[in-house]
């Protein structure tokens, strides 16, 4: 029943099954979501990453589009102890190899002990261990894929809700989830989605009453021009951030930034309010952190589990940035007033 | 802190087992005691259920074995002066009593606090008048319905909610008795009759049916700081209308999409928020796929407490619901509890698991043969197993086989009409079974889900088990094995010979030699499969072919952190090449696996738990590592801190070997699970012989324990005694029954030999009866005979529990039967010590017998001895050198803890080094039995020689009578006091009391019938059935021997002496031994 072969880091082969053929590297994570797998595939902020799911049973309720985050499938290959026939057929028709048939849960403790690691994948008929170890020798860190950004960014500016009668926001995509866009069309703002290398032309013609940094994949460090953005703008137009976008702002502001030990992927990461004490459940999917918020950030929230920051706000500056998704899709919707509370930075 | 400035706190536990309401608040509230005194808590327990741990001296401060009722509940609180009372840990008993404590007005006067979940918040989740307003409140959807108090409102409150079927509910019951889905006004009105009666504020609900529907519940916890989290949702693979107790359940859900799962979660946090609850509770929802993104949902139900549900939860996730719950009500946010599991995460997260659990419910439909199972939103299940997997398939047939069920159904004689009506159709036990069956019929999962209503990507998994069935057949071990088949079952597919005990399913035409079992898979008619598998496919050819199992880790993370807690489950996933093991036990020290009781089942109760979590007690105290297997989510040994290594697994021989292959364990305990244990001693001896394992089953030989069950055997070795035993023999035929029967003389107790809590055991009075019980109950043949035996009129029964050590006895207790024999030990009440002069003159005789038994078994452990006195003869009628179900009884009415003084002789100490007093308790115990009649419409309510309890009680008192009477308040049936008696049995004294009346007093049985609906009978005494089972339907109380009735009048008789509540430890024993 061998038909694929994963070769880890050290040359390690583990075999599996091919449901969807082909050949592809990346970084090795793992997201312990059991459900909003479609969600998840289309998430770009898994741009070049292999992404394995540790619950075993994937694809149960079918693929439907209007679950998708954004118009294709993202990571690079598709690890999962059994995926059903509905999603593997969607992911050979997009061209991502995917496999099933193997301990996943194995593949998940080593991650967890070893950290997310290089990855290479060959699946089909014809794949052989030699394949799977080509892909492994291409495979590059997430820090070295220093154009990320160009692959998951609109190329040109996108409007959503024109005319709406909230604030207007102009969102710097860096590989923006879909919910995002969603959550503020929702509360009636009119979203202008930038290209990652929009100029200050293109966003004072905007005149944004909030400038909004999305999620995106891999290094902060490879998203600069972001930076600059926010660089520019702080203090003259309130700012928000999520996931990548808390990160970009941190740097931008004196901050830092680290890479995780295997980061943190799913729907149950614990995070509390310093405030009122209170702890929601959210969805998270990030391989870096804001290791320093800086002198001009707050840390507002933190991770149960690991004290990582997951809130940054300066209400002088008016700005505020969550380290996990607010947005959801998958996952709780515990947070969803986040985008109240920045609209409402919007609108004073 | 001192004792003065700890907080007194009164846990109320749930009393006996019984439909409805399992050992799952024994696990609840032993947790529950332990976070409360780590939390500074002085503990006060109540519980009337002497085989539960958490009655254990050791548990809490003070341990009360008290009726669950507000007269003794409210002396309690007067000697103890709680300052808080924690209800939601007790379930619906526990619930109920707490409400009417505060409506008398007893938790005020003493200022005890109501803790966690407000009564509030009871009220308004038990009043479902009450509950939809609250929805309302918060804009949730919840099905169209109508509460009425009278029969003049059903037609209206109908048609208000959409016309039939309609699901009538009564409000305020346990485990949704009375209700039902309807589709006939008649009856419905009939249902609705009854309702209001059951009902504890006389009402019903009429409601929308949304049957077909998805059923799916979600676990839920909140703190005071408004930190609100879900631990798992779970879902019914049955549809909407089977109650969740009834149905085959999984966690997670698997056809719920995020966005669906994620509007449930929030209105799930929504309600529990609106409602003001502290702690754990559930939630049940309705869903179904409406076309768009996340399906339409209602909210069904919610449980303000800890539940079945959230004991199937934690074991799940490993997410300690009680503990957390017990917590939280002390005044802890969920992030400053630590997660035991991880050890450096918190209880603010919500588990993730990477694992699929099936949860199979075990009804007693071997026990009623008159009653239907068709399953309803009325529980009829005792108990239930899990099972953990990395596959759907996997999950389910370990589930299956920890079930302990055989459907007694002949496949090949069900043609395919009848296959759909009345097995797909039409929900019993046996339909999953039967879809197993449709499969290998070559029906389609189409097909079967418009039969079913089950969902389609259910159907597959359970479609690809059939396959893999044929497959197996063909030679393809491999893909039977990771569809979860153990190697024994591919065997036996494969036309090789099955030496294992419980099995999940196997295709009709495959053969299996039982001996022991009653009903037969295989037929006669099957035509064996063509295969191209020679006969002598062997065990090692399909082992050589499938895949090891792998113990992984139950972590509530998904791997995402190391776990520090030893909970494992086994699977089959493929070997990819990277093999991380993940075995925390210590491989190199002394260590013994413990073999658990299964799941709760009628003959098999959580006593068999209390034993086995007392074995596992002694050995760590011992310095033995302590493993345990089973596969109960409702118990205590299933807890993860229980033992040194938990192993969630079916009780199989093969599944226990590997157990004990992975451990390295030294040793193998099979005495204390009761018959489930008991019955792998045999094939786990050969098994562990095959594999050459270096371990040893412990303590009394399995050839002395199959000795105890083989009737000539045991009769020879009673011969060479001289012990009497009652005149009978074995029969392999009508001819050779019929004339041992009349040698012997009418009336003789018959059964099949190799019995299961006297399953098909009768009296029979004459020939006819005798064909007729051989044609209808059993199948007599020469590899299945029958026993035929003197029944002993008259005679008093006993029972006697000790434990030997090969040279020593210890007599734990003597306990002398209320009822007589002809009614089976199970179900007799007993008392100890016993008060008759008959027995008190024989007690050196009984002590002899039982010794001489002990040593002639060789026994080391336990023993259970069922003896008989008439005329001043002992007789025996049965030996156990096990675990029995009067070992809590004993252990709590004399102090004398014998089940772990069994395991310690087992693990090599004697008696005379453990120098432990026999003790002969100075008041009188009572246990009584619990009896699901009620729950179970059309069952005989008379009391026989089978076993048909679910659960006991206890009542102590300084006389006979009272302790009668407190063990019947305990039950639940108190006895009235005066009133009109109908007396149909020979008991005089009755009219001193009540206004009597006979069968003379009516003009025949349906007007007594007609007499007790209308409430004019107080107390009834009589055997005849459709009397008692008028009574059982009005809850009028019965006596239907006349030894119960008897007793029932010295209650009577005692109702003005003291309730005399006292912990135990406080009530005085006697340093004497029995019969010296």
């Amino acid at each position: 029943m061998t038909d694929a072969y994963l070769a880890l880091e050290g040359e390690r082969i583990v075999e599996a099954r091919a449901r969807a053929p082909g050949t592809a590297n990346g970084e090795l994570v793992f997201t312990t979501a059991y459900t909003g797998y479609e969600e998840s595939l289309t998430d770009p902020s898994y741009e070049e990453q292999i992404l394995t799911f540790s619950y075993p049973l994937i694809g149960n309720y079918g693929v439907r589009e209007e679950r998708f985050e954004s118009d294709r499938v993202q990571p690079n290959a598709v690890v999962a102890r059994e995926l059903t026939d509905d999603v593997a057929e969607w992911l050979e028709g997009e061209g991502v190899p995917a496999v099933d048939h193997l301990d996943t849960r194995d593949i998940v403790t080593e991650i967890r002990d070893e950290g997310a690691m290089k990855c290479g994948i060959a699946a089909g008929p014809d794949a052989t261990e030699a394949d799977a170890l080509e892909q492994l020798h291409q495979c590059k860190h997430m820090s070295e894929h220093t154009d990320i950004v160009a692959q998951v960014s609109v190329s040109e500016e996108i409007v959503y809700n024109e005319g709406g009668d909230g604030a207007t926001v102009a969102l710097v995509d860096c590989g923006a989830k879909g919910s995002i866009i969603d959550s503020l069309v929702e509360r009636d703002a009119e979203v202008h989605v930038l290209p990652y290398d929009a100029t200050e032309d293109d966003i004072e013609s905007v005149d944004p009453d909030l400038l909004f940094i999305s999620n995106g994949p891999g290094d902060p460090e490879n998203f600069e021009r972001a930076g600059e953005v926010v660089d520019t703008y702080v203090g003259e137009v309130p700012i928000a951030g999520i996931c990548l976008g808390q990160q970009v702002v941190a740097n931008a502001l004196g901050g830092e930034t680290e890479k995780m030990e295997f980061g943190h992927r799913g729907v149950n990461q614990p995070v509390r309010d310093l405030r009122t004490d209170q702890v929601v459940m959210t969805t998270q999917n990030h391989g870096y952190t804001v290791a320093d918020p800086g002198d001009d950030l707050d840390v507002t929230q933190i991770n149960v589990n690991d004290d990582t920051p997951e809130g940054l706000e300066n209400d002088e500056l008016g700005i505020i940035t969550r380290q996990y998704h607010p947005e959801a899709n998958p996952g709780p919707h515990d947070s969803l007033s986040f985008f109240d509370d920045v609209l409402e930075l919007a609108e004073e | 802190m001192t004792d003065d400035e700890r907080p007194t706190i009164l846990l109320i536990g749930s009393g006996p087992i019984q439909i409805g309401q399992a050992a799952e608040f024994d696990y609840s509230g032993a947790q529950a005691c332990r976070a409360l005194q780590e939390e500074g808590a002085r503990v006060v327990l109540v519980n009337s259920n002497p085989a539960t741990i958490m009655t254990d001296p050791e548990m809490a401060d003070k341990v009360y074995l008290e009726p669950i009722n507000t007269e003794a509940i409210a002396e309690i609180i007067r000697k103890e002066q709680p300052d808080g009372v924690i209800a939601g840990l007790g379930g619906q008993t526990g619930l109920n009593v707490t409400a009417e404590l505060a409506e008398e007005g007893v938790l005020d006067e003493h200022d005890v606090e109501v803790m966690g979940t407000p009564l509030d918040t009871i009220y308004a989740t038990e009043d479902r008048e009450k509950f939809r307003d609250r929805m309302h409140k918060v804009n949730e959807p919840v099905p169209q319905s109508v509460t009425i108090e009278s029969m003049d409102e059903v037609e209206e409150a109908v048609e208000s909610v959409g016309g039939l079927p309609v699901i009538m509910r009564t409000t305020y019951t346990l485990g949704g008795a009375g209700s039902g889905v309807i589709d006939d006004m008649d009856e419905l009105k009939e249902a609705t009759r009854k309702g209001l009666r059951l009902s504890r504020n006389n009402e019903v609900m009429i409601t929308e049916s949304i049957d077909g529907w998805v059923e799916l519940e979600y676990e839920v916890m909140r703190d005071a700081a408004d930190s609100t989290i879900i631990i798992c949702n779970m879902e019914n693979i049955d549809p909407m209308g089977i109650h969740t107790g009834e149905s085959i359940v999984v966690t997670p859900s698997q056809v719920i999409p995020d966005k669906g799962h994620q509007e449930m979660r929030d209105a799930a946090l929504k309600v529990i928020r609106e409602l003001g609850i502290e702690g754990g509770c559930n939630i049940q929802f309705a869903w179904h796929d409406d076309g768009t993104p996340g399906g339409e949902y209602r909210v069904v139900e919610v449980n303000p407490r800890v539940s079945r549900s959230s004991a199937l939860a934690s074991k799940a996730t490993g997410y300690p619901i009680a503990r957390v719950t017990a917590k939280v009500a002390m005044g802890k946010r969920l992030h400053e509890i630590e997660n035991e599991i991880t050890g450096e995460t918190t209880a603010a997260f919500e588990p993730a698991i990477d694992y699929i659990v099936t949860k199979v419910p075990r009804w007693p439909k071997d026990k009623f043969r008159d009653v239907e199972f068709e399953l309803g939103p009325a529980m009829k299940s005792t108990g239930e197993a899990m099972a953990i997997g990395r596959t759907f398939p996997e999950s389910m047939l370990k589930a299956l086989r920890s079930s302990e069920y055989d459907p007694a159904v002949d496949w090949t004689e069900v043609d395919d009409a009848t296959l759909e009506s009345e097995y797909l159709e039409r929900p019993t036990p046996d339909r999953t079974y039967a879809i197993f069956e449709a499969f290998g019929r070559g029906y389609s999962v189409e097909e079967i889900a418009g039969l079913t209503d089950i969902q389609e990507w259910y159907l597959e998994r359970y479609q690809e088990v059939a396959e893999a069935a044929d497959a197996a057949a063909e030679g393809d071990f491999y893909t039977a094995g990771q569809a979860g088949f153990t190697d024994q079952e591919i065997t036996a597919i494969a036309g090789g010979e099955f030496n294992d005990t419980h099995r999940s399913w196997l295709p009709a035409d495959v053969e299996v030699d039982d001996g022991d079992e009653g009903t037969e898979a295989a037929a006669d008619g099957g035509a064996a499969t063509e295969s191209t598998i020679p006969d002598s496919v062997t065990v090692e050819t399909v082992e050589a072919e499938t895949t090891d199992r792998d113990f992984k880790l139950v972590d509530t993370c998904a791997g995402e952190f190391e776990a520090t807690t030893p909970y494992y489950y086994s699977t089959r996933d493929p070997v990819s090449g990277i093999d991380r093991d993940e075995l925390m036990v210590d491989r190199d020290v002394e260590s013994v696996v413990v073999v658990g009781g299964g799941p709760i089942r009628i003959g098999q109760g959580v006593e068999f738990d209390y034993c086995s979590v007392h074995a596992v007690r002694a050995l760590r105290e011992m310095g033995i590592d302590a493993h345990v297997v089973n596969n109960n989510p409702e118990t205590v040994s299933t807890d993860y801190d229980t033992s040194d290594g938990l192993f969630f697994e079916p009780i199989t021989a093969e599944e226990v070997a590997d157990v004990i292959e992975a451990t390295n364990a030294d040793g193998v305990m099979v005495q204390f699970g009761g018959q489930t244990s008991v019955d792998i001693g045999h094939p786990l001896e050969q098994e562990i012989e095959r594999r050459g394992l270096d371990c040893e089953i412990m303590g009394t030989s399995v050839d002395a324990m199959d000795l105890a069950e083989d009737r000539d055997r045991f009769n020879r070795l009673m011969d060479d005694l001289g012990i009497a035993q009652a005149e009978g023999g074995s029969a392999t035929s009508e001819e050779e029954a019929l004339e041992l029967a009349q040698e012997i003389g009418y009336p003789v107790l018959v059964r099949p030999s190799y019995v299961l809590g006297g399953r098909a055991m009768d009296v029979v009075y004459n020939d006819e009866d005798l064909k007729t019980y051989i044609e209808e109950a059993v199948r007599v043949s020469p590899d299945k005979p029958i026993l035929v035996d003197d029944f002993l009129a008259d005679a008093v029964e006993l029972d006697v529990d000790a434990v030997a050590d090969g040279e020593n006895v210890l007599i734990g207790g003597v306990m002398e039967h209320v009822e007589t024999a002809g009614v089976h030990s199970g179900d007799s009440a007993c008392m100890i010590p016993p008060r008759s002069q008959e027995i008190k003159e024989v007690m050196p005789r009984i002590r002899e017998v039982t010794e001489q038994i002990a040593t002639a078994l060789d026994t080391v452990g336990l023993l259970n001895v069922q003896l008989a006195v008439r005329d001043g003869t002992v007789y025996v009628l049965e030996a156990n050198p096990r675990s029995s179900r009067t070992v809590p009884f004993i252990s709590k009415s004399t102090g004398v803890p014998i089940a772990k003084i069994a395991a310690q002789v087992m693990a090599g100490v004697t008696l005379e080094e453990l120098d432990i007093q026999e003790q002969i308790p100075d008041q009188v115990s009572i246990k009584e039995v619990v009896l699901p009649f009620d729950r179970l419409p059309g069952s005989d309510p008379r009391l026989g020689p089978e076993m048909k309890s679910t659960g006991e009680v206890m009542g102590t008192a300084g006389s006979f009578g009272k302790a009668y009477q407190k063990a019947q308040m305990a039950v639940g049936k108190p006895i009235p006091l005066a009133g009109t008696a109908l007396v149909d049995l020979p008991v005089l004294g009755y009219e001193e009391h009540f206004e009597t009346v006979d069968l003379d007093d009516f003009e025949d049985t349906d007007a007594v019938v007609e007499a007790i609906r209308n409430g004019e009978i107080d107390l009834v005494l009589s055997r005849n059935r459709e009397i008692l089972e008028a009574c059982v339907e009005e809850t009028v109380t019965y006596f239907s021997t006349i030894e119960s009735g008897e007793a029932g009048l010295e209650a009577i008789n005692s109702a003005d002496e003291p309730l005399n509540v006292q912990a135990i430890g406080e009530r005085p024993t006697d340093q004497r031994e029995w019969g010296r």
